[in-house]
């Protein structure tokens, strides 16, 4: 997946122009822009994180300190679904180890691994802030709560079926 | 609708949360929503908003419990610089899960409280920073916002009062410490959250150095009660010093895990025996943690405790923000220690050399002990390790951190012990 | 003031102090290795912790204020063993290679895990690798030994104005890291190794060469501009290694010329034997036979001096000296940078102090491409800028600055006047009148919106104008600043106490050298002019590269054929290659010397390196040279040459007794009654032409050093510049063209960019355009 086009579109542009005029400062729009460009282009290159810097009159180092810092901004490209399980406290006291381990094994990789032909990513996240649902896991950043390994395959063969 | 008898208070943030759509604005409003805004707005006063939240003995309610009122009193006046409002919906503590229902399922009430509140503090501009997680409270959240300016709620002139308030809502992109009141507000700058060192205090010198009052979303959610009922009515419920209702997020080894919000001063045991379904095995809990992975845990010995903040205080732990994980008999508690070490170590934003490189060494002592490559001579360094990172930091990321190691070598030294030995063999 | 008990002890300090700097500032040791007296507070080492009674927790001193009454420990058990264990979990990561590391024996870590540390590490746990990053010629880093203190990303952040040193990742994956295209933008990376606390950036070009304690230091005055920083110069023997700034100097810092200049001491450039050209070849000689080709060359002939400003107060006198002894009608030039020679209402030189520019209500740069000429003055405005002071700006280009101006405006050159006499328009409506505006007025058709800015910043309490070399070497100079000069007066900013009028000069000891020379002295243009026009039988040239740099390159190689040249000096420059007659002269890292920097600061240098050749102080040179000419020599000891500068100079008569010197400040003349105004004659040509000036380029130093020779290619732009505005007004598109002016037709191709002025031609001193340097008008057109 090579980055041929990084600019954003103009109507991500007059987006933009709106959303930093919420702010005191260019500066803070920064990370909402982010999404953007991770939802419109797949991950955050390097060519994009300069154009995000351009576009909101930053310095790359500036935006370069934001993508490192937060979890969720990718640097590389992932799988069409990512698959992300809280592991931590409350999910982890219901199983969440186990459905891991399970996930593990239906799609054939490891944790932090993509499936060969792309179209999963797993990994483990903290905790998501739904216990009470646990385990959690996002697809995609939807919530998937209560997922058993069965529940689970379920949702992945329909996603393989859905390609 | 809340009942104005305090004895009779139950909920308060919950009140209209099983309304079916009440995240619209017509269903919320038919249910007393907005209702009193006018009044607010046109027959309040600042100060008196102040002094109402000052007797309601409303304390903060996300993890430090600092008394509101006092809060917004610090807030200096006419320096020239905007006041700003930032609601900190990270809720990101482990355990913790209570502020996304509000914001999904009655998003109109924190905007009305952020509404009373910006009225109160002279804010003109104000943001509820939202863990990146929450895609979908944010959207539920800004079309909640969407229908508000349209209704005039929100903006220019709010319903003829002459006061205007902004709201925008703020996706962060996972970062735990983001919750942290200053981390926040450097996220909201735009950059990596990294608390910032105090004083200065965000009150005086927050977002964009200007004065800055952060609350929690259920604090501000707690705000439109008050004011419609009267902070006294508001110190009668619960217990003093603990007054009000308060949202328990309780997960763990119990039945019906989820959200309820009951009076300060109902017993632990009461909430877990009679609302949560009781323990998934055994009658007692192996291990109870009040208020969030980062605060000591408690013992079988004090299930009966009840939910305050100075009773989890005098028991040895704190009440945080009312995350309780519960652990009954089938817990393996240094697998569970060894996952939260984990998670302050991914966590950790880096900045003071205790808890960059403390919460590490933890991390790795602990996978070793876990994986039976561990040695009676790292608890004492492993003890230490955790000790001297607490309080010597920029911000209480660092004591957290240490809240599960010292209570698993507190409480259950044996397990430890038997785990080096066990996997010895 | 605040009165707090540190270890029982009662102290005073001024309110908002720092508990860290009340124990610094009273000699109480604390150890910190995050903290730094010129960056903003971290606060993440947490080394720093001391114990206040009635608080629970230790505090980090570095950012807790001192309050009054407040009781300080700075040594309990508790802070025994918390900072045993902060050097514990420091160590975790570090690699055990102090033997191998620059900065073993001057290290923060080394040294506190000596005094604090525990003496075994218990962690046996996995140890971190860092990958390293690029950061220019002078900078090496070694990141696996970073302590993440941040001092590095603070000082890109606030003092070089870069920001391109970043922190990377979070927790124990943190990692600083630079852009590294940026990170040659800076002007003064050169002092990332000294706040680096560790060996995580060290110095590149003194790597691996000495160790700390194998130096010796000398402290010194740097001449590479008229800043005049104290410097210390680190030698082993007599090899200078390295050059650093002074702490508790008036600069915190030094530019990376001043630094790294030091490898042209050594270099095939310099002069250390005298010589005389032979069939074309500079051929070694002794020093008598040197003297008798020089008295051959001089003797009973018409003689014009061409010096250097840079040399010290003692030399620039034993030159007027042996002027006055051998060739009294002699002219001498010492400004390779001024066209115009008549008196200006006021001279080169700084009425204010940096301090004091730094904390004016307003600062207006006029003409200057500063962060170049003078980086230190640059940073402080930067701080300025930081701390929301405005600082704004008229000139031929948006020079650089890596800071945000508060206006910025670009101009031609030819449009000065009409800027200030918008100005004095402006002012004299809000009733700020001088008794020459109107004539100067008079003397300008057009207004030019310019001179709001200039205007604006005027009505202030305090202004301090700083006038650059734009307008320094303008061929209307003394219009323009006698105008400047009316606008001041007019404002209030010209009275003793309050003088804003700040003209940047050339090189040191300007203040010194008008008093010096000002009666004799002539442009270098005209010097050459004789030369060229017969007038002048011998040019001696004392330091100076005319060849190389300033205005006249052209003028000097015309007049080049025309005389014979006596070149006496420590470095031979472009020059050298033509000279008839060299004779070798101290650098100043070899003699003990007199300086006056810009704004009239003295320092005297004492350098005991011993020269590498030949080379004699250069008053030494001089008095020889008087007597070989067989005058009387005027001076034989350094005292009576000082005395010599007294007679002169009386203010100075302080300066060599360290404690009047610290009170001594010379401030540059000021000539009341110049009543130049604006000349009406248009330049011949239609572009203006500035003569771009490069620290890395600029100066017979520089270019005799390799390592900055680096720095030049790496920061290299086009020879010559216009904006596309003008291109197409002239019907061109980038791309061979020729350059017509009063020299012909010099093909060359142009550079285009935005930030440059249209209607103006930039011109670089370096191949091609250094031939150029000497137009002050030209047009561009299409190759015929
Ligand atoms: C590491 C850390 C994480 C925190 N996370 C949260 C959080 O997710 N949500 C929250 O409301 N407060 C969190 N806090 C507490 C905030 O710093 C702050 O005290 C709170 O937002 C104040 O609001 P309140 O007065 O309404 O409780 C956290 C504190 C720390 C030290
Ligand atoms: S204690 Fe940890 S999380 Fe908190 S500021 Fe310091 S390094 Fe960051
Ligand atoms: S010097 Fe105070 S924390 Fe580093």
């Amino acid at each position: 997946m090579s980055a041929v086009n990084h600019q954003f579109s103009e109507a991500r542009l007059a987006e933009i122009a709106a959303l930093t005029k919420r702010y005191p400062g260019n500066r803070s729009a920064v990370i909402p822009v982010l999404h953007m460009a991770q939802e419109d282009f797949g991950y955050l290159s390097m060519e994009l994180q300069q154009h995000v810097a351009d576009t909101l009159g930053l310095r790359l180092m500036q935006v370069r300190e934001v993508v490192t810092f937060y979890t969720m901004f990718r640097e590389q490209p992932s799988g069409e679904y990512r698959l992300e399980v809280c592991t931590n406290a409350g999910c982890m006291l219901n199983g969440a180890n186990e459905l891991v381990a399970h996930m593990c094994e239906t799609l054939g990789i490891k944790v932090g691994e993509t499936t060969p032909d792309g179209l999963f990513t797993l990994t483990e996240v903290e905790c998501a802030g739904a216990c009470a649902g646990a385990p959690v896991v996002q697809v995609n950043n939807v919530y998937h709560e209560k997922v058993t390994p069965e529940s689970m395959d379920a949702l992945i063969t329909k996603m393989r079926v859905k390609e | 609708m809340i009942p104005s008898d305090p004895q009779q208070v139950k909920q308060i943030c919950f009140d209209r949360i099983n309304i079916p759509h009440v995240n619209q604005l017509a269903i919320a409003q038919k249910n007393g929503a907005y209702a009193f805004l006018p009044t607010v707005l046109q027959e309040f006063e600042s100060a008196k908003i102040i002094d109402e939240m000052k007797i309601s003995g409303l304390r903060g309610r996300g993890g430090a419990g600092f008394p509101t009122g006092l809060k917004w009193s610090f807030v200096p006046r006419n320096t020239g610089k905007p006041t700003y409002l930032l609601c900190n919906a990270d809720e990101g503590e482990p355990g913790t899960f209570k502020d996304r229902d509000i914001m999904r399922f009655d998003p109109h009430l924190l905007i009305e409280g952020m509404v009373m509140a910006g009225f109160a503090l002279n804010v003109r501009d104000a943001y509820i920073y939202v863990r990146g997680e929450f895609l979908h409270e944010a959207n539920v959240m800004n079309e909640a916002i969407r229908e508000a300016y349209a209704a005039n709620l929100l903006g220019e002139n709010i319903l003829g009062s002459g006061y205007s308030m902004h709201l925008t809502v703020h996706r962060g992109a996972g970062a735990y410490i983001c919750g942290e009141e200053t981390a926040l507000i450097e996220s909201l700058e735009g950059k990596p959250g990294r608390p910032r060192f105090k004083p200065p205090f965000p009150a005086v010198e927050g977002f964009y150095r200007s004065p800055t009052v952060v609350n929690n979303v259920e604090t501000l959610a707690s705000v439109p009660a008050i004011l419609k009922h009267g902070g006294a009515w508001h110190a009668a419920i619960g217990v003093p010093n603990n007054t009000g209702c308060k949202i328990f997020s309780v997960s763990g080894h119990v039945n019906n895990p989820g959200n309820y919000e009951v009076p300060m001063g109902t017993s632990l045991k009461t909430l877990i025996e009679e609302y949560c379904g009781g323990l998934q095995h055994g009658t007692v809990p192996k291990v109870i943690i009040p208020g969030g992975s980062s605060t000591p845990w408690l013992m079988a010995e004090h299930y009966d405790v009840p939910l305050t903040y100075d009773a989890m205080a005098k028991a040895g732990s704190m009440l945080g923000s009312g995350a309780i994980i519960i652990m009954d008999e089938t817990a393996d508690v240094v697998a569970f220690s060894r996952r939260l070490a984990h998670f302050y170590a991914h966590e950790s934003c880096g900045q003071c050399t205790p808890c960059r490189e403390g919460t590490g060494w933890i991390e790795r002592m602990m996978g070793r002990i876990e994986d039976g490559q561990g040695s009676e001579k790292d608890l004492p360094v492993l003890e230490q390790a955790a000790k001297h990172m607490a309080g010597r930091t920029i911000c209480a990321l660092a004591d957290g951190a240490t809240a599960p190691i010292l209570s698993l070598l507190q409480h259950f030294p044996e397990e430890v012990r038997s785990r080096i030995t066990e996997n010895r063999l | 003031m605040t009165n707090l008990f540190i270890n029982d002890q009662e102290v005073e300090v001024a309110p908002g102090t720092s508990i860290l700097e009340a124990c610094r500032q009273n000699g109480v040791d604390v150890p910190y290795f995050c903290y730094h007296p010129e960056l903003s507070v971290a606060a993440n080492c947490r080394m720093c912790l001391v114990e206040v009674e009635g608080w629970p927790k230790p505090a980090a001193s570095c950012c807790t204020p001192a309050s009054e009454g407040m009781k300080i420990k700075t040594q309990t058990e508790t802070l025994k063993t918390d900072r045993k264990m902060i050097m514990e979990y420091l160590l975790i990561h570090h690699p055990l290679d102090c033997p191998v590391c620059d900065q073993g024996g001057d290290c923060k870590l080394q040294d506190y895990a000596m005094e604090h540390g525990a003496s075994k590490g218990r962690y046996v746990e996995h140890k971190r690798a860092v990958v390293n990053y690029e950061l220019g010629p002078f900078v090496n880093t070694c990141m696996t030994r970073c302590i993440h203190c941040t001092r590095c990303v603070r000082f890109a952040d606030e003092v070089a104005g870069t920001g391109d040193i970043g922190v990377l990742n979070r927790s124990d994956h943190m990692s600083i890291a630079g852009i590294v295209e940026e990170a040659l933008e800076s002007e003064l990376s050169g002092n990332l190794p000294d706040i680096c606390p560790v060996g995580a950036l060290l110095d590149k070009p003194s790597l691996d060469v000495s160790r700390p304690w194998e130096m010796s230091n000398h402290k010194s005055t740097c001449t590479q501009c008229p800043n005049g920083c104290d410097i210390s110069i680190e030698s082993r023997g007599d090899e200078v290694m390295r050059i650093r700034p002074i702490t508790g100097s008036p600069e915190p810092w030094i530019c990376d010329r001043g630094r790294y200049v030091y490898d042209a001491f050594r270099s095939d450039a310099r002069i250390l034997e005298p010589a005389l050209r032979r069939g074309g070849v500079l051929e070694t000689v002794g020093w008598d036979e040197a003297f008798e080709e020089v008295v051959l060359a001089l003797k009973d002939k018409r003689v014009g001096i061409l010096c250097s400003p840079d040399w010290s107060v003692e030399g620039h006198t034993a030159i007027r000296l042996m002027r006055d002894s051998l060739f009294p009608d002699a002219k001498v030039s010492y400004d390779l940078h001024r066209r115009d020679m008549r008196a200006f209402a006021f001279e080169e030189g700084l009425a204010m102090t940096t301090t004091q520019i730094e904390s004016a209500e307003q600062v207006v740069v006029l003409g200057s491409d500063l962060r170049q000429r003078l980086p230190l003055l640059m940073q402080r405005l930067r701080k300025r800028a930081y701390a929301g002071k405005p600082v704004s700006r008229i000139g031929a280009m948006n020079y650089r600055t890596n800071m945000d101006l508060s206006s910025d405006v670009i101009i031609r050159p030819r449009d000065w006047s009409s800027v200030i006499a918008r100005a004095m328009d402006q002012v004299r409506d809000l009733g700020k009148d001088a008794a020459g505006f109107d004539a100067w007025l008079a003397a300008v058709p057009e207004r030019h919106e310019a001179g709001k800015v200039l205007a604006d910043a005027l009505i202030s309490k305090s202004c301090a104008l700083l006038v650059g070399e734009e307008i320094r070497s303008h061929h209307d100079a003394a219009a323009l600043i006698a105008g400047l000069d009316l606008l001041m007066r007019a404002c209030g900013h010209a009275e003793v106490g309050n003088d804003g009028r700040n003209l940047i000069p050339e090189g040191m000891n300007t203040q010194l050298l008008s008093a010096t020379f000002g009666d004799v002295r002539v442009s270098a243009g005209e010097l050459f002019a004789l030369a060229s026009a017969g007038e002048l039988d011998a040019l001696i040239v004392v330091g100076s590269d005319p060849l190389g740099d300033g205005l006249f390159p052209s003028a000097a190689m015309a007049a080049l054929t025309r005389v014979k040249m006596v070149q006496i000096g420590a470095i031979a420059g472009k020059i050298g290659r033509h000279v008839d007659v060299q004779l070798p002269a101290a650098a100043y890292s070899e003699i003990e010397g007199t300086f006056v920097n810009m704004e009239g600061r003295i320092r005297v240098a004492s350098n005991p390196l011993r020269s590498l050749g030949q080379e004699r102080p250069l008053w030494k040179v001089m008095m020889r040279l008087v007597q070989v000419m067989g005058a009387d020599v005027p001076v034989v000891s350094l005292d009576e040459l000082r005395s010599e500068v007294v007679k002169r100079v009386p203010e100075m008569a302080g300066a060599w007794d360290a404690v009047e010197q610290d009170k001594l400040l010379l401030k540059p003349a000021r000539n009341r009654n110049v009543k130049f105004t604006p000349s009406k004659n248009k330049p011949a040509f239609e572009l203006d032409v500035v003569s771009r000036y490069s620290m890395y380029r600029e100066g017979m130093w520089a270019r005799g050093s390799e390592l900055l020779s680096k720095a030049a290619e790496l920061h290299r732009l086009d020879d010559l510049l216009v904006h596309p505005d003008t291109l197409q007004a002239a019907g061109l598109s980038a791309g061979p063209m020729v350059v017509r002016s009063f020299l012909g037709e010099t093909k060359c191709s142009v550079g285009v960019r935005e930030d440059v002025s249209p209607g103006v031609l930039f011109v670089a001193k370096r191949g091609i355009a250094g031939d150029l340097s000497d137009l002050d008008s030209a047009t561009l057109g299409g190759e015929s």
